[in-house]
Formats: C-alpha cells, sequence, structure tokens
C-alpha cells in the first residue's frame, strides 16, 4: 500500500529551513508533519496511509460525525499553529495528493500565484464578525417606534371583528419585513464601519438556529482580512457598538485571528 | 462582547463552518464529497451538545426521555388548536359575510 499526502498549507519557506513543525502528529495520529521546500515556498504535510485516506474509504469516513469533527478541528488546529508563525495559505479540510509527486507538480504550476498570495496575506489577520439579535425583543421595539404601524393599530380597534383578524394578520406581516430590513440594516452600518478598517471583506450566509444553537437569530456573518497595525482599532469598533446597542437585544460576536481562510484563493 | 480564541470549544460553529467550506481549493488527487456544510454542522453540534449535557449531569436522556418528547408534541398540539380555532372564527366570519350579500352569491 503506497503513502498519500495530506496537505496542510503553504508557507514562505522559514529563513533557516528547519522544520518547526516536526513535533506535531499528523491528521492519522501516527506519521508526523513535513515541510517540503519549493525555493521561497514550502509545503506543510503529513503522509497517510492509502487504505485509510484513499477516495473509497474517505467516502464512508466523512457520513461519520465524530470522525469529520476530530479531524477538521486537526485540521484546524495545525493551522492555528502555523499561522502564529507565519504568514499562511491555508488549504481546504481533505486535499490529498497520491504521491509526493503530485504535490510537486500542483506547487509548480501553481508557484507564482501562491507566492504573490502568502505576500498579500502576510502582516493581516482574518476576522469574522457575527451579528445576533433578540427578535421578540427587535419586533416589540420596532411595533413601539414605527410611526405607521402605530397608526395602523388605532385604525384596527376601529374595525370589525372580521377586518381586524385580517388587517392585524396583515400588519403583523409588514412588522416582521421591518425588522428584517432593521437587521439588514445595523449589519450593513457595522460592515460599512469596519471595512474602512479591512482590506478585503466577505459578507456570508445567515446560519438559521438548527446550525447555531443559540436562542438569538443571526442576522450578520462576515469576514474581514485586517492589517495587523489596525486590528485594535477594528476591535475597538465591535466593542463600542456591541455597548451602544446590547440593550435592544444586539450581540456582536468576533472571532479571531483565523488562518484566511476566506481570502485565501487561487485560480 | 465577545472575542474568542476560534480553538474553544464554543465556537465549534464557526470552526466547522470555515474549515468544511473555505481555505483554498485546488483539486487534490481524491475526491472527497462532503455532506452540506449545514447539515454537518447541525449534526455536530446536536453531538457535542448532547455529549456534554450527558457529561454533566451523567446520563443519556437525550435519547430516551419521554418527558422532552412528549413535552415537543404538547406544544405541537397546541399549536394546532389555536390555528384550528383561529381558521374557524374565519370561516363563521366569512359565511356572515357571505350571507350578508346573498345577492352575489354563484351557488
Amino acid at each position: 500500500m503506497s503513502l498519500y499526502v495530506y496537505l496542510y498549507g503553504v508557507i514562505p519557506t522559514p529563513e533557516d529551513g528547519d522544520n518547526p513543525f516536526s513535533s506535531h502528529k499528523g491528521i492519522d495520529n501516527e506519521h508526523e508533519l513535513q515541510m517540503k521546500n519549493y525555493g521561497d515556498i514550502s509545503a506543510v504535510f503529513c503522509h497517510v496511509e492509502e487504505e485509510e485516506y484513499g477516495e473509497e474509504v474517505l467516502q464512508e469516513k466523512t457520513n461519520q460525525m465524530d470522525w469529520v469533527q476530530e479531524k477538521a478541528f486537526h485540521h484546524h488546529e495545525i493551522l492555528m499553529n502555523i499561522r502564529e508563525r507565519t504568514a499562511l495559505i491555508p488549504m481546504k479540510f481533505c486535499t490529498i495528493y497520491q504521491s509526493e509527486a503530485n504535490l510537486d507538480d500542483m506547487v509548480h504550476n501553481h508557484q507564482d500565484q501562491m507566492k504573490a498570495l502568502i505576500e498579500r496575506l502576510d502582516g493581516k489577520e482574518e476576522w469574522n464578525l457575527k451579528v445576533y439579535c433578540d427578535r421578540d425583543q427587535l419586533s416589540k421595539n420596532v411595533a413601539d417606534h414605527n410611526l405607521n404601524i402605530k397608526e395602523k393599530k388605532d385604525e384596527i380597534a376601529q374595525m370589525s371583528k372580521g377586518r381586524q383578524y385580517l388587517e392585524s394578520r396583515k400588519l403583523d406581516q409588514y412588522v416582521q419585513q421591518e425588522v428584517e430590513r432593521e437587521q439588514d440594516a445595523f449589519g450593513s452600518a457595522l460592515h460599512e464601519q469596519l471595512t474602512a478598517y479591512s482590506v478585503e471583506d466577505t459578507v456570508k450566509k445567515n446560519w438559521n438556529r438548527d446550525v447555531t444553537g443559540k436562542d438569538e437569530e443571526m442576522c450578520w456573518n462576515s469576514a474581514y482580512l485586517v492589517p495587523l497595525e489596525r486590528v485594535e482599532d477594528f476591535l475597538e469598533i465591535i466593542t463600542n457598538e456591541n455597548e451602544k446597542h446590547k440593550s435592544s437585544g444586539w450581540i456582536l460576536e468576533a472571532t479571531g485571528p483565523w488562518p484566511a481562510y476566506h481570502f485565501a484563493k487561487l485560480t | 462582547m465577545t472575542i474568542e480564541h476560534p480553538t474553544q470549544s464554543s465556537s465549534i460553529v464557526d470552526v466547522l463552518e470555515t474549515v468544511l467550506d473555505k481555505g483554498v481549493v485546488i483539486a487534490g488527487d481524491i475526491r472527497v464529497g462532503l455532506a452540506d456544510v449545514e447539515l454537518l454542522t447541525i449534526k455536530i453540534r446536536l453531538i457535542v451538545a448532547s455529549v456534554d449535557k450527558a457529561k454533566e449531569i451523567g446520563m443519556d436522556w437525550w435519547e430516551t426521555d419521554p418527558y422532552l418528547n412528549s413535552k415537543a408534541a404538547e406544544q405541537n398540539t397546541k399549536q394546532l388548536e389555536d390555528e384550528n380555532k383561529e381558521l374557524q372564527k374565519r370561516i363563521e366570519q366569512l359565511e356572515k359575510n357571505a350571507n350578508a350579500g346573498q345577492s352575489n352569491r354563484f351557488v
């Protein structure tokens, strides 16, 4: 059985040429992390057994949740570790080659691009922002402060029972629309402030409660690539805004620094 | 406001969302068909949540607890009942209106 190659990421070649990661075990908990030098850039990888990481086996394993969880976290831990020392192009989970020769080919084909990407990522950190809100509280705030809604409520109170029912339903729908608009406006405004400090950004999908496991609703989800010298200011905005809007039911959550998962792109 | 180190277990969703979904995609030699990230995250989060909880109270109540199951069912029934009542009311009202406007009936 042959040895496959599990690739974690690509880094600038360390000046002393030593492999700083040799003390780490790889994804199979057996083979050590290795570094292979390609001139200016180096690949960080580990060997894995074909019978454990071949296509068919992996197909099965990726359906086992505990396996995915353990290995995804391992992948992430290693990348976090590398990121602390050096600029890094993080690979997607389970990027595997059938031989070192195949890895060599891939790196050679992308060498210039990778070098340029590493230079672009160097000296910057990825930070993620998630905004949550207490939807009930926000609905109440909107209903209390929106003059259209207040007026409409008074109108409805004067109507016949049957019409009251229908009109109330319509009004409820309108309130929910306004709430969604408010959520979007809040996120966009915050996002605009933050992009002044970042060199790149991306707005992501909001996850529903089944995914987040939170009581509050996610209403903004974004990632930023922030130059090191601006990280403090960037985070200060989030802290301040969070303080300011906490009482109205908004929760701002910043996490980082991450490996530049969202901003490392090769074509 | 929380600034978390992303490896903390509390940010399991963040980690999965990014690790399974992002990062440089250069076709490796092995094709890995990961299931939908959203679904994976839900499943894994549920496992982790139940394991944590089970550890906390020292038993595997989450699969077999009849109270939790019946409570969920109860809530469901109540919701249906409420909806039913509301619909009844609407029908009555519509019928009244229809009777009032007999000349417009096509039946």
